[in-house]
């Protein structure tokens, strides 16, 4: 157990949670940016998405990309109609948005508790076998998440940098105004924003169902890390959020394999409390407001 | 960046509220006995020990909430109302236990460390706004959770303090939960009152000056950071006078009983009690605090009730439950 070992498997787990902590981050931006809403619900919207794979894969014994399929469609369907029946009245309205969506996070965490118990639910690992890549050791099941991570962050650059959906949310994001007076149908792209961003967290939460277990309590520490991430990269930059998360999930390996876990978690929080207050907009985001 | 924009909706829907004080300046006198009188119940209900229980838990929530909405009303949102709390508990109990003080030294240290803290934390979190200051008051919360539970000896880590010894006010020990409601009772009106008189004061008018629109109170020579620092002051002195009452009541504190969900438990209060109004805080204090404990059997039924009532109110009454009686009585004042 050298030193250089310890680092290089904390590195690597790091990059792959930090990938993670990146699906969440992103679609937390993207909410923020189209609604300019502080989404509370985000974390109960990846422990739905825990759920539905695991239903998918349990029940309806489905293979595990169609679930991860499943589980974004019907998020992004949820998504939507929630946003138009729910938030609809609160789109940039920071303050109530934000309570709004407290609201939320509370009416979809009790559901998931009135339909399937408090008790946490484990579900068969994707695959089996582990991958050495020189001394560190790198368990299938992980690069699987990897793999999906991958494929998903690809996918969503696809469509906001080159369809004609995607240009029309982020011209949204940079200024409503000016969208809607280029002929954009705003009233489309709130939905559309907050679909796209809750999905994101749901496959995140499908895709660490089969490593970690599944409850209705798990969504709290996600959202965190997602608060965490888009602090530090700025809120409403999807670079600053790529860089923050991967940042975060590194620092947290590593910090874990060379500390207490609380003890890095204070260092954590004492960091983001100082970023904010010297740099609130982020690590990229261009300084003053 | 965005701020200025954003905020518009509510602080139209507040300046339309804050027109009221002025109007119906006199409605106070007809308030307070109504208030008293409401304190004079649960004595009488002094045969069924779990009603006056409640009551003193209602009593330190209108403590608690009143200093919430001290500090929403400059226009700032806190997130870590619960780690002051915490402090004044945790300051108050290791006071009483460690170094035996008589308990109202016990509670005036609990309250002194809560604003202490707030005055440090608030001297560079209070220029951030809106979401960045919610966000920042969120982290400060979860990061005093855990220093609590790594505390060691002196806070107890993830077990607490347990065996506080009771409230005692002129060598008189308040062991009994009427004793103590009597305290807790005196305690809230006078949190009340303090909040009512406050905003008779151009210091007050001048908090709401700053909550409804900063660049004009700033334009009329009102400091904005000077005015949001005595609201947070204020504001998390009185959440740690309710935590040290809090802790002497129950005699147990632990790191969970200022999570962010009690935090967040007292935003709820607030927004369906109504911000912008004295009476907010009680009313929601009233109705929020007896609802988990009289349905515990379905208490996911009634967090999903909760949280339908947040986002009702929100959309249809943003002034809160007491914005029902301003719309009466709005109504009636238009058919003078």
């Amino acid at each position: 157990m050298d030193f250089t070992f310890l680092l290089g498997q904390a590195l690597t787990n790091g990059l792959i949670i930090g990938l993670l902590y990146l699906l969440m981050a992103i679609g937390f931006t993207l909410v923020f940016g189209v609604m300019r809403v502080v989404n509370f619900a985000h974390g109960e919207f990846y422990m739905l998405g825990a759920f539905s794979a695991y239903v998918c894969v349990t029940k309806l014994q489905l293979p595990f990309l169609a679930a991860v399929l499943a589980t974004f469609a019907l998020t992004l369907v949820a998504g939507w109609v929630i946003e138009v029946v729910v938030l609809k009245g609160f789109r940039g309205d920071e303050l109530n948005g934000m309570i709004a969506t407290i609201g939320l996070a509370m009416i979809l965490q009790n559901g998931a508790l009135m339909v399937f118990g408090p008790d946490p639910q484990s579900m068969p690992a994707v695959a089996e076998g582990v991958v050495s890549l020189g001394p560190v050791m790198l368990p299938m099941s992980r690069l699987y998440v990897v793999a999906f991570s991958l494929a998903v962050l690809a996918l969503l650059y696809g469509f906001l940098m080159h369809s004609r959906g995607g240009r029309a949310l982020r011209a949204v994001v940079q200024d409503i105004e000016i969208a809607n007076a280029q002929g954009i149908r705003s009233q489309f792209m709130y939905p559309l924003g907050f679909g796209i961003g809750v999905a994101l967290a749901a496959v995140a939460g499908a895709l660490m169902a089969p490593v970690f277990s599944v409850s209705p309590s798990i969504g709290s520490t996600p959202l965190l890390k997602a608060f965490i991430v888009v602090i530090l990269g700025g809120l409403g930059s999807i670079p600053g959020a790529a860089l923050a998360a991967l940042l975060l999930g590194v620092f947290e390996s590593v910090a874990n394999t060379f500390m207490s876990s609380s003890f890095s978690d204070m260092l954590l929080f004492g960091f983001v409390i100082l970023m904010l207050i010297f740099r609130p907009s982020g690590l990229l985001g261009k300084a003053g407001r | 960046m965005h701020n200025a924009s954003t905020m518009q909706p509510i602080t139209g829907a507040k300046a339309s509220a804050q027109a009221r004080p002025a109007t119906h300046g006199g409605s106070w006198k007809a308030w307070i006995p109504a208030l008293l009188a409401l304190f004079a119940i649960p004595p009488l209900l002094a045969g069924n020990p779990f009603y006056v229980h409640l009551a003193v838990l209602i009593c330190i929530n209108i403590i608690f909430v009143n200093g919430l909405s001290l500090i929403s009303r400059t226009g700032q949102l806190s997130f870590c109302h619960a780690a002051f709390m915490g402090m004044g508990a945790f300051a108050a109990v290791i006071c009483s236990t460690r170094l035996h003080t008589p308990f109202a030294v016990s509670v005036l240290a609990g309250v002194g460390v809560a604003t202490v803290a707030a005055w440090l934390l608030g001297a560079v979190i209070l220029r951030l706004q809106g979401v960045y200051f919610v966000l920042v008051t969120f982290c400060f919360g979860e990061l005093f959770r855990l220093v609590l539970l790594e505390g060691g000896d002196l806070t107890g880590g993830a077990n607490g303090i347990a065996n506080i010894p009771p409230a005692s006010i002129f060598g008189v020990a308040l062991d009994s939960k009427l004793s103590f409601y009597f305290l807790a009772a005196a305690c809230a009106f006078a949190s009340t009152v303090l909040l009512v008189a406050l905003f008779k004061t151009p210091r007050g008018h001048s908090l709401d000056a700053v909550g409804d629109n900063p660049e004009l109170a700033e334009a009329s020579g009102i400091g904005i950071q000077g005015s949001q620092m005595f609201a947070f002051l204020l504001g998390s002195a009185m959440a740690g006078f309710a935590g040290a009452l809090l802790a002497h009541y129950l005699g147990f504190v632990s790191p969970e009983s200022f999570s962010q969900h009690v935090s967040v438990a007292a935003i709820i209060m607030l927004v369906i009690g109504g911000r912008g109004s004295v009476l907010g805080p009680i009313l929601g204090a009233l109705i929020m605090t007896p609802l988990p404990e009289l349905f515990r059997s379905a208490i996911e039924t009634q967090n999903i009730l909760y949280g339908i009532t947040l986002i009702l109110v929100l959309k249809f009454l943003p002034m809160g439950l007491v914005g029902i009686a301003a719309r009466l009585r709005g109504g009636k004042g238009g058919a003078r």
